[in-house]
């Protein structure tokens, strides 16, 4: 498999950001790792570097780390590459916050409004954040979230007054 | 005509408060029960028939998808992403287990890959048909949207025999498929049905694609230009209709798209009538493709890979890592990140539909300064298509 092309784009960022660790995954697959604060410098360069859509803002709780990792899904179609940008952030609500990006890319406002109701992250300078988005307010309220300690299932039971259709002591369910 | 004040007065008196709005303007709930919005809303500010401002507020089709999968073994959970789409439920069952054979590092033998494409490419099809009925009615062209059903009911029984669901399938699944085809008789079947249709697309341009009504109505409404498209994450027949030739099965090839001969119909106007003439376009290569396919034939061999691993499917296990799998669907890019911490349930599934780009920002900044009527077009010529976005 030729890699070339790939090894190239990251050599040519990595260059440009030396904060930066980058991998070729494979064809057509890069992986950046870079620290949270240094989040909107390495887009602005990728957008520079004809990275033009991102696709997606993934957010992904590691609760054995108390890391959140935050997936910048980037994709170029001028090289018809696939981009990961991963940065990992503190998992405490308080401290979960990473600059917005936005300005950058535009379409990220969703991502972000998507990644904070869900995973709780705040996204400093977005100020859609607070709008409704896609859980109402009564789940909201009570902590509803994607996070890897909410209890789901201990949620669904309250809320729908299923307590007898399950067993207590089985963990395993599959739903 | 009663007064501003007095109705003021008279709401105050009934324990209401009405909003100050500025000018004539009100606010209009477009959806979720109107039938163009398909379960999705938008909160219009109208200033006589003109919309001023536009908010998304989806949520309604909102059933945590990503994460109940956290909570099921590995092939449980197509049975839950391909309801992520309605209209084209095998492209989240592709992603999902092109994904999966990622991190098994499987080679899904050429068979499967066969089904596969001829499968996905189908499911175009047939999501197109579908749009075609729903474009055609808010049109007013209720013909076209008829046939277009009907039409689409052959596919919907060739599905039917191959997978035995009419609508949900749940047959790609990680290594391959879930059943071998039915027989030579279903390939006979298909390649008739894709005949029968390209015949029928010319009553389609007569009726719908090149009657009058369609261009009085679309030229010139919901316009975006390039640099706009690729910024707000446009993809898909949207971002062709503006003038960039992108096409996952072209940039990223997938499957048995590298083999296959096809073009990618470019249009540069960026308005809702480019938009329904690229989605034209592309129906004709979809079919020109399933042509292809049946004149390949299907390749002998296993349908699915052979493991070991897969004889206890509730403790099958995926090494750990993560890998991300997009296919084009008929709304754009689709794609799906998936993460293994190497136990027998996913740690973490994102699935990332186009309309989360389309029927957000994108909406809300093509909706201004257009007539209420041109709403549900100008929604249905960008093919949103809410569960996306909510999952």
């Amino acid at each position: 498999m030729n890699l070339e092309k790939e090894q190239m784009i990251v050599e040519k960022i990595l260059q440009k950001a030396p904060y930066a660790e980058g991998t070729v995954r494979r064809q057509r697959r890069i992986e950046f790792r870079i620290p949270p604060d240094r989040i909107r410098d390495f887009l602005m360069l990728l957008k520079e570097n004809n990275f033009e859509t991102m696709m997606q803002i993934t957010a992904v709780d590691w609760l054995k780390d108390g890391e959140i990792e935050l997936v910048y899904q980037m994709w170029s179609y001028t090289h018809a590459v696939h981009a990961f940008v991963k940065t990992r952030i503190p998992r405490d609500v308080d401290k979960a916050r990473v600059p917005t990006v936005r300005d950058i890319y535009p379409v990220a406002e969703t991502y972000e409004r998507d990644a904070h109701e869900f995973y709780k992250v705040t996204f400093e300078g977005n100020d859609k954040l607070e709008m409704p988005w896609i859980l109402e307010d009564e789940d909201k309220e009570a902590g509803v979230c994607h996070r890897k300690d909410f209890d789901m299932l201990g949620y669904v039971k309250k809320k729908y007054k299923l307590l007898d259709r399950f067993e207590e002591d089985k963990e395993d369910y599959v739903i | 005509m009663v007064s501003q004040q007095e109705l003021v007065k008279e709401a105050r008196e009934n324990g209401m408060e009405l909003l100050p709005l500025e000018k004539d303007t009100y606010e209009l709930f477009f959806g979720p029960q109107h039938m163009a919005t398909e379960n999705y809303s938008l909160i219009l500010k109208m200033d006589g028939n003109r919309v001023v401002k536009a908010i998304a507020n989806p949520g309604f089709l909102h059933r945590g998808f990503e994460k109940l999968a956290e909570y099921r073994p590995w092939y449980t959970n197509i049975a839950l992403f391909l309801r992520v789409c309605v209209p084209e439920p095998d492209v989240p069952e592709a992603i999902y287990s092109m994904a999966v054979d990622e991190l098994m590092g499987w080679e899904v033998p050429e068979r499967a890959q066969w089904i596969r494409t001829t499968v996905l490419e189908m499911a175009r099809v047939t999501s197109y048909l579908f749009w075609t009925m729903g474009m055609a009615f808010k049109l007013g062209v209720y013909t076209a949207g008829q046939w277009a059903a009907a039409y689409r009911e052959r596919f919907m029984a060739l599905f039917e025999e191959l997978t035995g669901a009419r609508v949900y399938h749940i047959y790609t699944i990680p290594g391959g498929v879930r059943r071998d085809i039915p027989g030579d008789k279903w390939l006979r079947q298909l390649r008739d049905t894709v005949e029968y249709l390209k015949d029928k697309l010319k009553d389609f341009d007569n009726v719908l694609f090149e009657n009058y009504i369609t261009f009085k109505r679309l030229e010139g409404i919901g316009v975006m230009d390039k640099k706009f498209a690729l910024e707000e994450g446009v993809t898909g027949p949207n971002l062709r209709a503006t003038g960039v030739k992108a096409d996952v099965r072209k940039l990223d090839p997938y499957l048995l798209y590298p083999e296959l001969d096809f073009e990618v119909p470019v249009l540069k106007e960026g308005d809702a009538l480019a938009r329904v003439l690229v989605r034209r376009f592309e129906i004709e290569q979809d079919l020109y493709i399933l042509e292809q396919l049946l004149e390949m034939g299907p390749p002998s061999g296993p349908y699915k890979v052979e493991d070991p691993r897969l004889k206890a499917l509730p403790r099958f296990k995926v090494p750990a890592g993560d890998a991300y799998a997009h296919v084009e669907a008929t709304g754009g890019d689709f794609g799906a990140y998936v993460i293994s911490e190497g136990g027998n349930k996913p740690y973490r599934v994102q699935i990332r539909g186009p309309s989360i780009s389309h029927g957000v920002r994108v909406i809300e900044q093509l909706l201004v300064g257009a007539r209420i009527a041109d709403v549900p077009v100008i929604l249905m010529s960008l093919g949103n298509c809410p569960p996306d976005i909510d999952r």
